[in-house]
């Protein structure tokens, strides 16, 4: 090969269905792998997912949303809304049932607050982790 | 002891997803996922000491 001669790789594209199940995976934790039928990878790395928001709950976590920010500083909101929106399903319902969004001076003062709020996060981000993965192995570019 | 249970669980739960996103064999993400969780374990003592000095 001469040395200037680049190599392209040919990726091949996505099937619908790849992109169905990475939906699914972001919805509810677990269920990308559930489809994929990898029942141990959905068993633990969903689970991880379902213990971890449900620690953070428990522990007086607070989730955030733009409405949570005022003028400028709602822009403040949106990396850690981010984050919390990989719960998929999870975020959505708590923000229906405004569940955990109140900007409340009794449970921010809990020991527990800010170890919540950090459990609501690397939950949604371990959702993202766990979607990628789904995705990647349904349209064959993982084992 | 509520402080280190709770960053014990998180390295727990974090290295399960962690373990199994990554490396091809089941023995090699046994061993990452278990380098993972040492790697959280470790450093988060040490910040918490060094973070104890400071005032």
């Amino acid at each position: 090969m001469v040395k200037s001669e680049k190599v392209i790789e040919r990726v091949e594209p996505a099937s619908p269905m790849a992109w169905a199940t990475a939906a699914a995976a972001w919805l509810v934790p677990g269920l990308g792998h559930l489809m994929l039928r990898r029942w141990g990878r959905a068993a633990l790395m969903g689970g991880a997912v379902w213990v971890c928001f449900f620690l953070g709950m428990a522990m007086g976590g607070h989730m955030f949303s733009l409405s949570t920010g005022q003028g400028s500083s709602a822009l403040l909101q949106v990396p850690p809304m981010i984050a919390n929106m990989g719960s998929g399903l999870l975020y959505i319902v708590c923000w229906v049932l405004d569940i955990g969004f109140a900007d409340d001076l009794v449970q921010a003062a809990r020991a527990t607050y800010e170890y919540g709020n950090t459990f609501l996060l690397i939950a949604g981000l371990l959702n993202y982790l766990n979607m990628l993965d789904a995705f990647d192995i349904a349209a064959g570019r993982k084992p | 002891m509520r402080h280190f249970l709770v960053m014990t669980v998180f390295a727990v739960l974090a290295s399960i997803v962690f373990g199994s996103i990554a490396k091809e064999t089941p023995q090699e993400r046994w061993l990452y996922g278990l380098k993972v969780f040492a790697e959280f374990m470790v450093i988060g003592l040490v910040l918490g000491w060094v973070l104890y000095f400071i005032p």
